[in-house]
């Protein structure tokens, strides 16, 4: 489904991925661990085109899409949340959705009828806001509301375009105990059609959600394997978990 | 945006509609010119609205299109010698296709970056228009020519019917505007303002929708350019000087960004102010400049959030 290929990228003088592959099959549940400034977020950047590599390449449905930008990679199919939130702050929760829809729906061309009244596109929203687990406040202001609730608007945006692929980063960044099983269950039930990629810091939901893993460490993969392997890894326990544990 | 919101702008569009047709039945000579002029900066305010309130694109050379508008309509009717009445739709065709082109450029960068592009298009229109010899240099165009509408009895020669002709045009921009920003399209205009980022992240071709915005937002300030030249009679490069652009951008911002009437609304009030404050004192700017830090200062989403702030308590005692 995604596929990257020694995927490299520098910044000045600092490398910061160095020749990274990684292959995510249909219904994919991988994770993506590694201190700060591993390079995880560049990563998801090279593969949502954020950031273009300078070298490697990046392919969606075996399609070469190095060189799409981040709206032409949606289009075909991946999407990603943001480690901070990245929503559109003045309007309520249902506008997020309703607008997240309508960009999936492509209604943009929609010039002459009423944004509320197309079809359908109100109830979906509201669906969609009872699957994240937001129906309690659709017609909140996002500004408004606490910060572990906009993460979970954060990931009902990215399902709204009905995406093939799904980069999720840190989406339990900052949440409590409670809120991070709430998204740690709303992940685990993502339908199986969707490959999903997540950068993850509390190894506890990493455990829980991925099938996969890999560590990244300095800008390359120090590890990868099924959770289980990656956590009998020497090096891992070493560097990464290590540090945790003790 | 809710439907109470919408209603709410309606209404003060309508009290807006009312009072100019009022002051059209009463005015003398100089007074219903005055109105005409107030509502053809009424459609550019609205035409930047689009830009700055909806899409975020804060632009400083909107005159341009104005001013394109208006001298695309003088030469075709005294070089080209072309029916006013077929001129004045190819005016506002060149108006758009110039914001097509400008578009292309400005929209690759944002911000101040943004607003530096636009000034700098917009000043090198006005600097060429005030060279060339063709358009008439520093003295411009005069007798720019009317369409005959004498077949519905009016005349654009008249003040009245001027401003009636403007005053129609003006509603119709309003409504017109009002139905397009309200639609998908719209939302998706406001989605590249509030989050550009994550509007893309999802799929939005974020480029074409600016793009789209500038050259609908330059199509309509080439209609405001035509009706001012048609106004007027005469076309020079003083429409196009940069400070017609930051006077426009005032009047949106005192108005209310977004809200289309607000910006109609700052129109008007800039214009009867500097009317009436530069009888008063030759200090009219000074007092102006404090009014748009204290509107700017005091009075969220601006004259209309102030309005719209001072009808919802008055509804609410009564």
């Amino acid at each position: 489904m995604l596929e990257a290929r020694g995927l490299r990228k520098s910044f000045g003088a600092l490398e910061v991925t160095r020749g990274v592959s990684l292959a995510l099959p249909e219904g994919a549940r991988h994770a993506v661990v590694g201190p700060n400034g591993s390079g995880k977020t560049t990563l998801f950047n090279l593969l949502t085109g954020e950031l273009r590599p300078d070298e490697g390449r990046v392919l969606l449905d075996g399609r070469d899409v190095t060189a799409l930008p981040p709206d032409a990679r949606a289009r075909a199919g991946l999407t990603r949340s943001f480690q901070k939130n990245n929503l559109f702050m003045g309007l309520t929760v249902r506008e997020n959705l309703a607008l997240a829809l309508a960009i999936g729906e492509r209604a943009g061309t929609v010039f002459w009828r009423r944004f509320e009244r197309m079809p359908g596109l109100l109830a979906r929203a509201e669906a969609l806001g009872e699957r994240v687990r937001l129906h309690e406040v659709l017609d909140f202001p996002v500004r408004s509301l606490p910060y572990g609730t906009q993460r979970q608007l954060e990931v009902g945006l990215a399902l709204a375009i009905e995406p093939k692929v799904l980069l999720l980063d840190e989406p339990t960044a900052g949440m409590s105990a409670e809120e991070t099983q709430a998204m740690t269950a709303l992940i685990a039930g993502l339908p199986r059609e969707i490959a999903v990629l997540v950068i993850e810091h509390d190894m506890e939901v990493v455990f829980e959600i991925a099938e996969r893993v890999t560590v990244l460490d300095y800008g390359s993969i120090l590890a990868e394997g099924t959770p289980q392997e990656v956590r009998a890894t020497d090096a891992v326990r070493r560097r990464y978990l290590g540090e945790r544990a003790g | 945006m809710t439907g109470g919101e919408d209603f709410r702008r309606h209404c003060v569009a309508a009290v807006l509609l009312a009072a100019a047709l009022m002051g059209l039945a009463l005015l003398g000579y100089s007074g219903r010119d005055r109105l005409a002029e107030i509502a053809i900066l009424v459609i550019f305010a609205m035409s930047l609205d689009l830009l700055v309130g909806f899409t975020g694109l804060v632009s400083l050379g909107h005159a341009l299109f104005f001013g394109l508008g208006a001298y695309a309509l003088a030469g075709l009717t005294t070089m080209a010698k072309i029916p006013p009445s077929l001129a004045m739709p190819l005016a506002i065709l060149a108006a758009a296709i110039a914001a097509f082109l400008v578009g292309i450029l400005a929209i690759r960068v944002r911000g101040v970056f943004f607003i530096m592009i636009t000034l700098a298009f917009g000043q090198m229109g006005w600097a060429y228009f005030q060279r060339s010899r063709t358009f008439g240099g520093i003295g411009g165009i005069s007798g720019v020519g009317q369409p005959d509408l004498g077949a519905i009895g009016l005349s654009l020669a008249n003040p009245a019917d001027m401003a009636l002709i403007a005053i129609i045009a003006a509603a119709l921009v309003y409504l017109g505007m009002a139905r397009v920003t309200a639609s998908p399209f719209g939302r998706m205009l406001v989605a590249v303002h509030q989050n550009e980022s994550r509007a893309r992240a999802l799929g939005l071709p974020v480029q074409r929708y600016k793009l789209a915005a500038f050259t609908l937002a330059g199509a309509i300030a080439g209609l405001a350019g035509v009706l001012a030249a048609e106004r007027t009679n005469f076309v020079s490069p003083d429409l196009l000087v940069w400070t017609v652009s930051g006077e426009v951008l005032i009047m949106v911002i005192v108005g209310g960004l977004g809200t289309l009437v607000g910006p109609a609304l700052g129109a008007a009030v800039w214009v009867l102010l500097r009317d009436y404050l530069s009888a008063v004192t030759p200090y009219w700017m000074l007092a102006m400049g404090l009014f748009f830090v204290a509107v700017v200062l005091f009075a969220d989403e601006g004259l209309y959030g102030l309005a719209a702030r001072i009808s919802r308590r008055s509804t609410r005692d009564a």
